[in-house]
C-alpha cells in the first residue's frame, strides 16, 4: 500500500523515527538476552533432585564436646526418629542434597588411574534409597551384611558394594545399558578401593547441585561414618504432617542427651530455596528489567506518535478533507510505526547477537538461541503496534474541518 | 544567568505534568536499576584493606602431581607442613597461617545454652597484619603462639553475650568445647567485606568470625577444619588428625605482609627456595610454576569473589539506563519542540544561540536532578528489596556516601547527555519562522 | 539609522529558488516613523526579518546605526539586536508561562543588567503602557490590546534605537488598534525611530513616510508631510 510516501515523510523528519528505532533495537537486544538468562536460571533452580522433597526434611545436631559412643548414638537416634509418629523412615547421612557441603570422591575403571569420574560420595548406615524415596532402575538396595564402620581417626575406609546414579553409570560406562555387577575403583585418600556396583538409582542430586549435569553424579556407600557431626534425613508419610513431625523429631532427639545442640531442621524444599536463592534473585531482577524496558519503550512509542499526530493535525485534516477515510489515517500511522519498529528490530537482532557475544566473553553464558531473538522480536513488534493504536486512533478522529481553520 | 535559567527550568517542570512525570520516572527507574546493581558490585569488588592490600600476600604452593593443569586443579590452600616451615622461615614483616574452626561455646550459664561459633585458628601476627580493631585487651603473646596456650580473642558480640561487656571479658575464661580459653582481647566489630582473609568454605559476604585462637592450640586439640580439605595432590593420608597434619592435603591459608610492595619478588624467591628445599624429600613433583603469592585484590580476583551474575546484572542495568536515555531524548525533544515560539521570541529579543543552549541544557539538568532524587529513593528501595530477597546480599546491598553522590551525578550527567541533542535542536530554531505563526 | 543598499534575499531549497528581495534600497533616518507596505508575499516580512537581524541576506549592504552587519557572528548580531532593536509582533508573542514582569524582563536579562536596574526599567516600561498594576498577571489573563501594550513595554524596556513593528494592530479591533497606534506615535515623538510593516493603508498614512514593496522591489517612496517635524529628507 502507501509505504513509499510514508517512507519519504519519515526520511524527511528522521530524528524521532531514529530515536524510536534505536530504542526498539536496544530493548530487543537486552530483552532477548535477559529472558534467555531468566529461563536458564529458573530451569536450573527447578531441576529435579530425585527426592520427594515435599515429605523429606533433615535435622542436624552438633556436639558441644567430644562424643565417644558415636555408633551407639547414631543407632539410638535413628531408632528414635523412626518411632516418631508420621515418620516413614530415617537415615544418618554424611550430606544433604543441595546442602552446599559434602564429599566428593573420584571413581575410575582401573587402579592408579588418575582420569577420574568425580562424583558426590554418599555414606549411610541406613537405607538412603528408602528414606529419600529414590527410584531403583536396576539392581537392589544394600544388604545388611554389606555395611561397614569407618572412623577417620582410626582406620581407612572400606566397602565392597556401591549404588550409583544413572548419570554416574553413564559417565563410567557410556556404551552399556546394564552396569550391575561391574567393578570400579574408588580413589580414597588412603588409596584405590575396588567396589562392585549392586544397584542404579534414577537420580540423586549432589550436595553441590552444580549447574552442569554433574549435579546428578553420585554414588552411595554402605558405610557408617563415625564422625562427630550428625545429619539425619527423615521421610514423613504426608506433606501436611511435616511441621508437626519436624517438631516432634527435634524434641525427641534433643531429649536423648544434653551434649549437643540443634544446628538445622529444614525441609528439602527450604534447602532448595537457599541453594537457588541467587539464581532466583537474578531471574527476578532480569524480569523486572524486562518489564521496565517494555513499559519504557511502549511509552516512548506512545509519546513520539502523539507528538507526530499533534504536529500533523492540520495535514491530517487536509487529507480528511480531500477524502481520506478514518481507516486510511489509522492505517497511515500504523504502517509508519510498523516501518520504524521493523527497522529497529532488524538492528536489534544484530545488537542482540553482539551483546550476547560480549556477555559470553565477560561471564560464563551460553550462546543465545535464535528462538529467543525471534520471540522477543515478535513481542516488541506487537508492543509497538499496541502502543501506537491510541495516538493513531486520535489521529483518525481529527475532523476534516481542521484544515479550513486558521493556522 | 545560571540562577535565572535554573528558575526557568524548575518552573518549566510544572508546565506539562504528564510529560514531566514520564521523564522523571523513566530517568529515576533507569538510574535506580544501574545504581542498585553498581552499589552491590562496588561493595563486592571493593578493597577491604586499601592502604596495605598491595603488601599482603596469600601464598599457594602447588604440591600436585606433574602434568597438565586445568582450572579445576588450581589449589587455593596450603598443607599444614608448609605453614609450619614457612612460619619458621619468617619472611617479611609478619606472617600468619589460618584455618576455620567451629567450636561450641559453653558459657556455663544456665540461661545460655551452648552455641556454635565461627572462628579462625591464627598466628598472633594476624591481628597486626589485618589491623583488627580492639575494643579491649589485645593479641596474645609470642610465647602463647609458640606453646599453643589456651588463649582466645573474641568478637564484641560474643563478649557481650557471655560476659555482659567487652571490658568484662578480658582475663576471663571462655569454654570452647570443654576447654577453658583465657580471653586476651575483644575485637570491636571487625567485619571486612569481603572477608578476604579466609574465603574457603563460606560466603565471602557473610558474618565475620566470633573467636580467634592460636593455631598451635587448635592443632594440639585436634580441632577439625570447618572449611574444605583438598587432598587431590595425592600422597598417603594416614588416619587421624596427625595423619592430616603430615599429609599433602591442603586446608590452610598462609598470609605474608611485606614491608614494601617491591618485596613481592623477593618473597617469591623465598618461597621457591622453600620448594627447592622440600623437593629434596621428594615433594613438589610438578615441574611448572609451583609458587604463587597474590596480593589481596589479586586473591579476590583469583577466587572469583564477585560472581559473574553480579557483573551480568550490572551490564544489563546499564543497558536499561541507555534505553531510558534514548527515551528521554525523545521526550525532551517533544518538550522543547513545543516551545519553538518562545525560542523565537527570545532570539528576537537578543538571546544568542549559546544562551538558549545554556538555558535548555540547564533545564535538562534540572530534570536530571529531580530524576536523580527519585532515582535515589528507588535505589534505596531496590537495595532493600535485593537484601530481603537474598540473605547473601544483605551486607553488600548498602548505600554509602560515595554511591549517594554518584547516583545524583549519574542522573544529572545522563539527563545532560540526553539533553544535548534536543538542546542543540532548540538553539538552532530559526527565529523568523516562529514569530509570524500563532 | 537604517540603510540598505541593493539588498537581495534568495531562498534556496534543493529544487526551488525564490527571490524574496531583489536589490532594494531603503534608508531610514533617526527619529523617523516609516511604514513599509505591500501586498501579501511582496517581501515585506523578509525585509523586516533582515532589518531585525533575524535572517541573513544574500547580497547587498545593510548598515544598522552606522554598523555594517555583514559577517557578524550570532553573538554579535544577538547583542546588536538586544541593544539597538525592539520588536512588536502581530501576535504579540508574549511567553505564556511568564508573568508580565518576567516577560518584560527577558531582553534585560540578556543584557546582563543588575537586578535593581532591571526592576526600575520594567516598572517604568509597564507604567508607561498603563499596566504597572498587573505586573504579576499572566498574558492569558489580558485582552489582546493589553497584551500588545505589554509587548511594547518589553520592546521599550531595552531602550532601543529602532523599533520594528510587524502588523502591530493586525489582531486587534479598531478601538484597541487606535490605542496602540497612539502609543507608537507617542514613542516616536520621544525620539525612537519606528519601522512598521503593514498592509493596512489607513495605518500607513499615519506614518511620516511610506515605503511600498511589490515583488521584492521598492516601487515608490511616498513622502508624507509631518505636522510635527520639519520635512524628512528623502534618502
Amino acid at each position: 500500500m502507501e509505504i513509499r510516501p510514508i517512507l519519504s515523510a519519515l526520511l524527511r523528519s528522521r530524528t524521532g523515527a531514529i530515536l524510536i528505532a534505536a530504542q526498539v533495537a536496544l530493548t530487543l537486544a537486552i530483552v532477548s538476552n535477559a529472558l534467555f538468562v531468566v529461563n536458564d536460571r529458573l530451569a536450573l533452580s527447578a531441576r529435579p533432585s530425585g527426592v520427594d522433597e515435599s515429605v523429606v526434611f533433615h535435622i542436624d545436631l552438633s556436639p558441644t564436646r567430644d562424643i565417644d559412643d558415636v555408633a551407639a548414638m547414631q543407632r539410638l537416634d535413628v531408632d528414635t526418629l523412626r518411632a516418631v509418629p508420621g515418620v516413614v523412615d530415617a537415615a544418618w547421612s554424611n550430606q544433604v542434597p543441595m546442602g552446599m557441603s559434602g564429599w566428593g570422591l573420584g571413581l575410575s575403571h582401573k587402579e592408579e588411574d588418575e582420569s577420574l569420574v568425580l562424583a558426590a560420595a554418599w555414606a549411610s548406615p541406613d537405607s538412603l534409597v528408602n528414606t529419600l524415596g529414590l527410584t531403583l532402575v536396576e539392581g537392589r538396595d544394600f544388604l545388611p551384611s554389606e555395611y561397614h564402620e569407618f572412623d577417620m581417626r582410626r582406620g581407612a575406609m572400606h566397602a565392597e558394594s556401591i549404588i550409583v546414579t544413572r548419570r554416574t553409570a553413564t559417565q563410567l560406562f557410556p556404551d552399556e545399558t546394564s552396569v550391575v555387577g561391574r567393578s570400579v575403583f574408588m580413589r580414597t585418600p588412603a588409596g584405590f578401593l575396588p567396589v562392585s556396583i549392586v544397584g542404579v538409582v534414577e537420580r540423586l542430586k549432589s550436595p553441590f547441585a552444580q549447574a552442569s549435569d554433574n549435579a546428578w553424579s553420585g554414588y552411595i556407600l554402605p558405610i557408617r561414618f563415625l564422625g562427630q557431626g550428625t545429619t539425619y534425613l527423615v521421610r514423613v508419610d504426608r506433606p501436611d504432617a511435616m511441621p508437626a513431625v519436624q517438631r516432634d523429631a527435634e524434641a525427641a532427639l534433643l531429649g536423648l542427651r544434653r551434649d549437643r545442640v540443634l544446628a538445622n531442621n529444614r525441609t528439602l524444599s527450604q534447602v532448595r530455596d537457599v541453594r537457588y536463592a541467587p539464581q532466583r534473585s537474578v531471574a527476578g531482577m532480569l524480569i523486572a528489567v524486562t518489564i521496565g524496558l517494555l513499559l519504557i519503550t511502549g511509552s516512548g512509542v506512545v509519546g513520539m506518535a502523539s507528538l507526530w499526530v499533534a504536529q500533523r493535525r492540520k495535514q491530517i485534516g487536509t487529507r480528511r478533507a480531500l477524502g481520506a477515510t478514518r481507516a486510511a489515517i489509522l492505517r497511515y500511522f500504523l504502517t509508519e510505526n510498523a516501518l520504524i519498529t521493523s527497522a529497529g528490530i532488524v538492528l536489534g537482532l544484530i545488537l542482540g547477537i553482539v551483546l550476547n557475544n560480549v556477555l559470553v566473553g565477560q561471564i560464563e553464558m551460553p550462546r543465545l538461541p535464535l528462538t529467543y531473538l525471534a520471540g522477543s522480536a515478535a513481542v516488541l513488534w506487537l508492543l509497538g503496534l499496541v502502543a501506537v493504536l491510541g495516538p493513531a486512533w486520535r489521529a483518525a478522529a481529527v475532523p476534516p474541518a481542521v484544515a479550513t481553520r486558521a493556522a | 544567568m545560571f540562577a535565572y535559567y535554573l528558575r526557568l527550568g524548575v518552573s518549566n517542570l510544572r508546565r506539562n505534568p504528564a510529560l514531566t512525570a514520564l521523564m522523571l520516572l523513566t530517568l529515576g527507574v533507569g538510574v535506580a536499576a544501574s545504581m542498585a546493581t553498581l552499589t552491590v558490585l562496588h561493595v563486592m569488588s571493593g578493597d577491604p584493606i586499601p592502604h596495605k592490600s598491595e603488601r599482603l600476600f596469600s601464598v599457594v604452593l602447588d604440591n600436585g602431581p606433574d602434568g597438565e593443569r586445568g582450572p579445576s586443579q588450581q589449589q587455593n590452600l596450603v598443607p599444614y607442613r608448609d605453614v609450619r616451615e614457612l612460619k619458621d622461615g619468617a619472611f617479611g614483616l609478619r606472617q600468619t597461617g589460618l584455618y576455620g574452626i567451629a567450636p561450641a561455646i559453653d558459657s556455663g550459664r544456665d540461661d545460655l545454652p551452648p552455641f556454635f561459633a565461627a572462628g579462625s585458628a591464627v598466628h598472633r601476627d594476624f591481628f597486626a597484619m589485618f589491623e583488627t580493631p580492639f575494643a579491649a585487651g589485645g593479641a596474645w603473646t609470642d610465647e602463647a603462639d609458640r606453646d599453643g596456650a589456651r588463649v582466645v580473642v573474641i568478637e564484641r558480640r560474643v563478649a557481650e553475650r557471655v560476659f555482659g561487656s567487652a571490658a568484662a571479658a578480658v582475663g576471663e575464661d571462655l569454654v570452647l568445647g570443654e576447654t577453658p580459653f583465657q580471653v586476651t582481647g575483644v575485637l570491636d566489630g571487625w567485619s571486612p567485606l569481603p572477608r578476604f582473609y579466609r574465603l574457603s568454605g563460606q560466603d565471602p559476604f557473610g558474618d565475620s568470625d566470633d573467636v580467634f585462637i592460636p593455631i598451635a592450640a587448635a592443632v594440639d586439640m585436634q580441632m577439625d577444619p570447618s572449611g574444605s580439605i583438598n587432598c587431590s595432590a595425592g600422597g598417603a593420608l594416614e588416619p587421624g588428625f596427625d595423619g592430616l597434619l603430615r599429609s599433602e592435603c591442603s586446608w590452610l591459608n598462609y598470609w605474608i605482609e611485606t614491608a614494601t610492595v617491591a618485596e613481592a619478588d623477593a618473597l617469591r624467591d623465598h618461597l621457591r627456595a622453600h620448594v627447592e628445599e622440600q623437593r629434596r624429600s621428594g615433594r613438589f613433583p610438578y615441574q611448572g610454576e609451583v609458587v604463587s603469592a597474590r596480593n589481596v585484590m589479586q586473591w579476590l580476583d583469583f577466587l572469583q569473589v564477585v560472581g559473574s551474575d553480579v557483573r551480568l546484572q550490572t551490564w544489563l542495568a546499564f543497558g536499561f539506563l541507555l534505553v531510558c536515555l534514548v527515551n528521554i531524548i525523545g521526550l525532551l525533544l517533544a518538550k522543547f519542540t513545543a516551545r519553538s515560539s518562545e525560542i523565537g521570541v527570545r532570539r528576537a529579543l537578543g538571546a544568542p544561540r549559546i544562551e538558549l543552549f545554556k538555558q535548555y541544557l540547564i533545564e535538562a539538568g534540572v530534570v536530571g536532578f529531580a530524576g536523580g532524587a527519585l532515582g535515589l529513593l528507588l535505589t534505596v528501595s531496590a537495595l532493600w528489596l535485593m537484601a530481603s530477597q537474598s540473605p547473601n546480599l544483605e551486607k553488600v546491598a548498602r548505600m554509602d556516601g560515595t554511591m549517594l553522590g554518584a547516583t545524583l551525578a549519574l542522573s544529572i550527567g545522563a539527563a545532560l547527555l540526553a539533553g544535548l541533542l534536543p538542546t542543540w535542536r532548540a538553539s538552532q530554531v530559526r527565529p523568523a519562522a516562529q514569530l509570524k505563526s500563532q | 539609522m537604517l540603510r540598505m543598499n541593493q539588498l537581495s534575499k534568495v531562498y534556496r531549497t534543493h529544487m526551488i529558488e525564490t527571490h524574496a528581495l531583489r536589490g532594494i534600497d531603503i534608508h531610514v533616518r533617526e527619529g523617523e516613523f516609516v511604514a513599509v507596505t505591500g501586498p501579501s508575499g511582496s517581501g515585506k516580512t523578509t525585509f523586516l526579518n533582515i532589518a531585525g537581524l533575524l535572517e541573513d541576506f544574500s547580497a547587498g549592504e545593510y548598515l544598522l546605526d552606522g554598523v555594517d552587519v555583514r559577517g557578524m557572528n550570532d553573538r554579535q548580531r544577538s547583542q546588536l539586536r538586544n541593544q539597538k532593536l525592539g520588536f512588536i509582533f502581530q501576535s504579540f508573542n508574549l511567553i505564556p508561562d511568564l508573568n508580565l514582569f518576567d516577560n518584560v524582563d527577558v531582553p534585560l536579562r540578556y543584557r546582563g543588567l543588575p537586578a535593581a536596574e532591571r526592576r526600575r526599567r520594567i516598572e517604568a516600561a509597564l507604567t508607561r503602557v498603563g499596566l504597572a498594576s498587573r505586573m504579576k498577571h499572566f498574558p492569558a489573563e489580558l485582552s489582546g490590546g493589553q497584551q500588545q501594550r505589554v509587548a511594547i513595554a518589553r520592546a521599550l524596556a531595552g531602550e532601543p534605537r529602532l523599533l520594528l513593528a510587524d502588523e502591530p494592530t493586525g489582531n486587534l479591533d479598531s478601538q484597541m488598534a487606535r490605542g496602540v497606534m497612539e502609543l507608537l506615535e507617542e514613542i516616536n515623538e520621544q525620539g525612537t525611530t519606528i519601522v512598521m510593516v503593514t498592509h493596512d493603508p489607513e495605518l500607513a498614512v499615519r506614518a511620516q513616510r511610506n515605503v511600498h514593496i511589490v515583488d521584492g522591489r521598492v516601487t515608490d517612496v511616498v513622502q508624507e508631510v509631518s505636522l510635527r517635524q520639519p520635512l524628512a529628507a528623502i534618502a
